[in-house]
């Protein structure tokens, strides 16, 4: 997919290693009578490129062990890349710290996936709010400060009255709305929402989401979505890229995703969704179980538990191409026209 | 302001901690004891009846005196006389008043130590953490008593008697809260290392704080409530490391006696009868630890995990 | 009969001030075999309902009133050593996270042969091949090897399957599963559902599946109950209120799922959310939430109506099913 303009978001090459193997004296046993030196380190992301162009919502889909959130905690500067560039409008920001790392910090906001670990609980939702706003606005006045605290508690849904309360006289629905509330009191232009109302009942599900739709549409703001709800993704992103133990398998339009999904871990992922139309379950079965980011398999990282498998597929990691209709998929399956 | 300070009060009102005050018969009274003798030690300079070392008033001839309910005592000295002839009454309101100011200000000073290196150590992690433990390690396994009488023996001989007398409070202080901090370190440490994977943390991270914006005003906060627990107890066995340290000769002189060396000074006296000038400070320093105690002992059940709900 | 029997269970929790009302006299049944989904939010009773059959409901939570009758006999009024013989052995259970339920520091044959001897005199041997025999009816690999591993050397889906194999090692009658796929993959947890729902069908046993994803209520049950704030307002075959939902709880319910909502669109939403046990609303303790409330609404709890195959508690349905009636009975006599 050509972009003719700069993505506003853009990763590169990414890795990331989390080194297992402890200190030195940890890493050595004496097995069969030789002295073995074990490094083990979990592979998060082994080698990711994607654009977000401003304004989409691109969303990352994979199951746990794909390394989803670790990119975009990466992308957020809480981890440090072991490979690759993170670029946003055109400057790289990964290797930037401190002072020169702040302008993006105010352009670039999270929301978690946890509410009720997002907020302190010995700070008043005023304080949560008023800190950010101050800290990047040191010159505000007290009223423009109080104003801006009430008016994005009042988008979110939240009585700007409720401000001298504490996080945990609110419910889980209402802390996410307060934790979106902080995100958006600095006027960002991109947010990362990792899993943001995977820990919230159905119903109000439905009321986050439609809040961060909304603020989309009213702030102009471009989302990187990480979600392991399909059905998620299919009302809310324009684009998707799915996941599998640190590769990107598939890289779509949500539409086309859905539609025609080719890789086959992506068909395989969409026949688990759990219909309402369905009678019994009726999923594409997987062989085998899912390989530890630790000892990453050869070649493509997918093809033990792939049913197209072979031998190719075995030694030679797939790269991204493009198909006719715009999609990338990462397959030697589809790229040698077998499925 | 005064619509904060008033919903601050309405707030404690209905705090679970009041409520389980008010139906804690023990943590009342132990309280109501405490602080009658916390007053009872600040005031003690106009509630006492007399100035003991004020060596002008006290006359050798009223030595030895028994406490009122004993035939042949003075009603003038309510709780007895000591060997010098100081009333006792006086001289157990201002060693009170040392040993509280001790107990408090070692607390105070080890808090202050564990709570900076305990944050340290916990946010910083890598070589800042590993350095601070293995010294919180030394540190803990030499025996505060033993610390205290090296250097407390070895600065009554380098800088005599007089000398001593005076720095006496602030060389215990000192020494009492610079041993101890470990304790809390370690305990503050914890805390840290589980609050820093919440995610608050990561969005004051992500907002651009620093690091000590985000150790002091974020995760700090979140550490304190089992330093209180400690705070509390430690205080009792500040105390009562002082008036060993006392007992032994190496903690307050003389002239400025604690509770625990009134004690000391006392004992001698049992054999020729004379209990009251031994056992009555005692009573008084058993039943000020026993109090912090039941304090703390409410504390802990008070802040047990229901107040980390949330 | 039915093989398990609930009639009008209440249970509370004694907390400073008061009772809380968690269940307020639910009533339901299970056959023999027989597969039923509990769906409702947090807060509505559903696990409270699941645990208080085996009455394991913790202090200060009690059941208050009410029968539960397992073949006639009521569970709710046994002492604890009957009630022990019944828990794993003829009710099992299996919950969400399976790190919870199995001892980390005791290898998976371990927990299951002290789970079989606890119920049966065999001996360790003869436990062993039966825990054997069920690790491979759950289809876990290499279950020889697993024997003598511990829980954290598995994935969460094999432990899953671990957990259900140890519910059917006593090839219990009914198994109660609470919500026992929500922390998994949607990968593995498609896997697990089939699992549970071939085992099931195989040896006749009876499911309870506790669960707040419709979706997966409707792959697998046979019938289903909606609960709300403690409360059952909707009972019948599962494929009828999936396709017809009656209650507008439930119809909001599946309303607001992004499967069925436009790509783009805002997604319908109930407004608010469901009222914690010590704010209960008067009357039905939806009409806040409902925009077809009526003053009659505020005032009593609605009994429940029959429509087509399924038992609703609302007065709007019921309203409806009236008018129905009446010009059915006006075209009859024209």
């Amino acid at each position: 997919m050509t972009s003719k303009s700069t993505p506003l978001v853009d990763i590169r090459g990414l890795e990331k290693k989390f080194d297992l193997s402890g200190n030195f004296l940890e890493q050595l046993s004496f097995e069969g009578g030789r002295l073995h030196r074990k490094q083990e380190a979990v592979h998060a992301i082994n080698g990711v490129d994607l654009q977000i162009q401003k304004g989409e919502a691109l969303c990352i889909v994979g199951e746990s062990g794909c390394g989803k959130s670790t990119i975009a905690r990466t992308v957020m500067g809480l981890l440090t890349p072991t490979a690759g560039e993170i670029y946003y409008e055109g400057r790289r920001i990964d290797q930037l710290r401190g002072k020169e790392l702040l302008p993006y910090r105010r352009k670039m906001q999270m929301i978690f996936q946890n509410p009720y670990a997002s907020l302190n609980p010995r700070m008043t939702i005023r304080q949560t709010l008023e800190e950010p706003i101050r800290f990047h606005h040191p010159d505000w006045s007290r009223m423009a400060i109080d104003n801006k605290i009430q008016e994005v508690m009042t988008s979110v849904g939240i009585d700007a009255d409720w401000g001298g309360r504490f996080g945990h006289e609110f419910s889980g629905g209402q802390r996410q709305r307060i934790a979106i509330a902080r995100a958006l009191a600095v006027d960002p232009e991109f947010i990362v929402a990792d899993e943001p109302i995977s820990a919230l009942d159905v119903s109000i599900q439905a009321q986050v989401l439609n809040l961060l739709v909304d603020a989309q549409k009213t702030r102009n703001l471009t989302y990187l979505f990480i979600t392991h709800d399909l059905a998620v993704v299919e009302h809310f992103g324009t684009r998707v890229a799915v996941m599998y133990l640190g590769r990107v398998c598939e890289l779509a339009n949500t539409k086309t995703l859905f539609s025609t999904p080719r890789h086959p871990y992506t068909q395989a992922l969409l026949s688990a969704i759990p219909r309402l139309e369905d009678d019994r379950p009726s999923h594409i079965r997987l062989q085998g179980e899912v390989p530890t980011p630790v000892e990453l398999p050869s070649g493509c990282v997918f093809h033990s538990r792939c049913p197209y498998a072979n031998d190719r597929c075995r030694q030679e990691i797939p790269k991204l191409i493009v198909t006719d209709d715009g999609t990338q998929v990462a397959c030697h399956a589809v790229e040698e026209g077998r499925l | 302001m005064t619509t904060a300070t008033l919903s601050r009060w309405n707030r404690f009102r209905d705090s679970f901690l009041w409520y389980s005050f008010k139906r804690d018969k023990v943590a009342i009274a132990s309280f109501m004891v405490l602080l009658a003798m916390v007053l009872a030690a600040v005031f003690a300079p106009w509630l006492a009846p007399t100035d003991p070392y004020d060596l002008a008033t006290i006359s050798i001839m009223d030595s030895e005196l028994p406490p009122v309910w004993i035939t042949g005592a003075d009603p003038a000295f309510p709780l007895g006389t000591d060997a010098q002839g100081r009333d006792m009454l006086s001289t157990i309101l201002y060693g009170t008043r040392v040993s509280l100011l001790i107990g408090f200000g070692a607390v105070i000073l080890q808090a202050a130590l564990g709570i900076l290196f305990g944050l340290m150590a916990g946010y910083m992690g890598g070589r800042v953490d590993a350095i601070l433990m293995r010294i919180a390690d030394v540190q803990l396994s030499f025996s505060t008593l033993m610390v205290a009488i090296i250097v407390g023996a070895v600065f009554k001989a380098s800088f005599g008697n007089l000398m001593y007398g005076e720095i006496a409070v602030y060389m215990l202080i000192f020494i009492i809260g610079v041993a101890e901090w470990p304790q809390i370190a370690r305990t503050v440490r914890a805390s840290v290392l589980a609050e820093k994977k919440k995610e608050y943390v990561d969005a004051a991270k992500v907002m651009g704080f620093g690091t000590r914006r985000i150790m002091f005003r974020h995760i700090l906060p979140n550490t304190l409530s089992p330093i209180f627990v400690i705070a509390t107890v430690q205080i009792a066995n500040a105390i009562i490391s002082e008036a060993a340290l006392s007992f032994l000769g190496l903690g307050m002189p003389e002239t400025q006696p604690s509770l625990g060396s009134l004690i000391k000074s006392g004992f001698d006296y049992i054999q020729s009868g004379s209990w009251w000038i031994t056992l009555v400070p005692g009573l008084v320093l058993v039943v000020l630890v026993l109090v912090i105690n039941l304090l703390g002992d409410w504390l802990r059940d008070v802040m047990n995990p229901r107040l980390y709900k949330g | 009969m039915a093989l398990l029997e609930v009639k009008d269970l209440d249970v509370r929790f004694a907390v400073r001030g008061g009772d809380l009302k968690a269940l307020r006299g639910i009533s339901f049944s299970l056959d023999r075999g027989e597969r039923l989904g509990l769906v409702g939010e947090s807060g509505a009773g559903k696990s409270v309902a699941a645990f208080s059959i085996l009455n394991l409901i913790a202090r200060p939570g009690y059941i208050a009133g009410g029968e539960i009758l397992l073949e006639g006999k009521n569970l709710a009024a046994m002492s604890e050593r009957e009630l022990r013989k019944i828990r794993g052995n003829r009710i099992a259970m299996i919950f969400q996270d399976p790190m919870m339920t199995l001892n980390p520091v005791l290898s998976i044959g371990t927990q299951m042969v002290e789970a079989l001897k606890a119920h049966r005199r065999i001996s360790t041997r003869a436990a062993r091949e039966i825990a054997l025999t069920k690790l491979r009816k759950v289809q876990l690999p290499s279950p020889e090897k697993r024997l003598d591993q511990y829980p954290h050397e598995l994935s969460g889906g094999m432990r899953q399957r671990v957990i259900i194999a140890i519910a059917l090692l006593l090839e219990p009658e009914i198994i109660i599963a609470d919500e026992p796929t929500t922390a998994l993959d949607v990968t593995i947890q498609a896997e697990i559902m089939a699992l549970l729902l071939e085992l099931c069908e195989q040896d006749n046993v009876a499911l309870m599946l506790i669960s707040h994803d419709l979706g997966v209520v409707s792959q697998v049950t046979q019938r289903m109950l909606v609960m709300y704030s403690g409360r059952i307002i909707e009972q019948g075959p599962t494929r009828e209120i999936i396709n017809d939902a009656q209650h507008p709880y439930t119809q909001g319910l599946i309303k607001a799922l992004p499967q069925m909502g436009e790509p783009g669109a805002r997604l319908f939403q109930i407004p608010g959310s469901m009222p914690s046990l010590n704010n209960v609303p008067s009357g039905c303790p939806f009409h806040p939430r409902c925009e077809f409330a009526t003053d009659q609404c505020r005032q009593a709890m609605p009994g429940y109506v029959r429509s087509g195959n399924v038992d609703v508690a609302c007065y709007e349905v019921s309203n409806l099913i009236e008018q129905e009636r009446l010009i059915r009975i006006q075209e009859q006599d024209s």
